[in-house]
């Protein structure tokens, strides 16, 4: 009897595979990497929320902003911020704006940032984190 | 006399089919990205005039450039600050807690102590409802308004 390897099932677990990474597939609207600040208490981000990035990139602060539709795209400063946010507020002011900050930046820049939305028109925020259980981070 | 033609017998062709499964499978595998879609809720307030809460009525939280955290003026750890704040709470639930964070401390530090306010309704069965983050343009406002900073409070 001629040895073979059974391939019978190979179809079965190719199509278990694709159906697993279609369904978990989430095609985000930003994916800058962040070193994200670390709660226990966290909440689901809103579908469709706004993104606001501030990072540090060989010493300078970037900002990034996405409407929750199109890929996020850098803006110059807290001031486009506060022209996106008005803009984005004025059609709907319950819209959420997810700000996805670095943990060792300093407060003064996400003050400044908070500043500008609240102007902006701006009432949700969500302050994205990393999770931590009760022993550390998970 | 009837020719007796062989007829190939009809099959769906299946043999890209591995191929095409496995394109998809790197497909996916590549592109899925695990991330986070989760963090503190927080509520701005509306750009009106109103004034802050008065500070002496309210529960002081400051945080340091060190990260270091003092409550009305105690030194304490996030996890302290229930402790204290529970018996006043359960007295007066809508007591004001300001989170005043200084401009050169680090944002995790800020994330630290709401994180630790957030944890009440988990793991204490009350709410800390009233928390004010004011922003440096409040305070500016504030100043303005009042002449003095309410706060850079003066621990003794």
């Amino acid at each position: 009897m001629d040895a073979i390897i059974p391939t019978a099932s190979m179809a079965d677990i190719a199509f278990l595979l694709i159906i697993f990474f279609m369904v978990t597939t989430v095609h985000d609207v930003d994916r800058t990497n962040v070193a994200l600040p670390s709660s226990q208490t966290r909440e689901e981000t809103q579908k469709g929320a706004c993104y606001v990035v501030v990072h540090k990139e060989n010493g300078n602060v970037i900002y990034k902003f996405s409407d929750g539709k199109e890929v996020s795209r850098t803006v110059s400063g807290p001031n486009d911020i506060f022209l996106e946010a008005s803009r984005v507020a004025h059609s709907n002011p319950e819209r959420q704006f997810v700000v996805k900050a670095d943990k060792d930046i300093r407060y003064f820049l996400i003050d400044e940032l908070l500043d500008n939305l609240r102007r902006g028109g701006v009432q949700e925020v969500l302050l994205l984190t990393h999770g931590k259980s009760a022993g550390g981070e998970s | 006399m009837k020719l007796k033609r062989d007829k190939d017998p009809v099959v769906i062709p299946t043999s890209s089919m591995a191929d095409i499964a496995f394109l998809l499978i790197i497909f996916f595998m590549v592109t899925t990205v695990f991330s986070a879609t989760k963090g503190l809720e927080f509520k701005l307030p509306k750009d009106d005039d109103s004034t802050p809460p008065e500070s002496e009525e309210a529960v002081f939280i400051k945080v340091y450039p060190d990260s270091s955290i003092t409550v009305d003026c105690k030194p304490m750890r996030p996890e302290q600050i229930l402790d204290y704040l529970e018996p006043k709470l359960t007295r007066n639930p809508e007591k004001p807690v300001i989170l005043y964070t200084d401009a050169d401390a680090p944002y995790s530090g800020m994330i630290a102590v709401y994180d630790a306010l957030a944890l009440a309704n988990d793991t204490r069965g009350f709410k800390v409802k009233n928390i004010s983050v004011p922003t440096q343009s409040e305070v500016q406002d504030y100043i303005e308004l009042f002449g003095v900073n309410p706060f850079e409070q003066t621990c003794q």
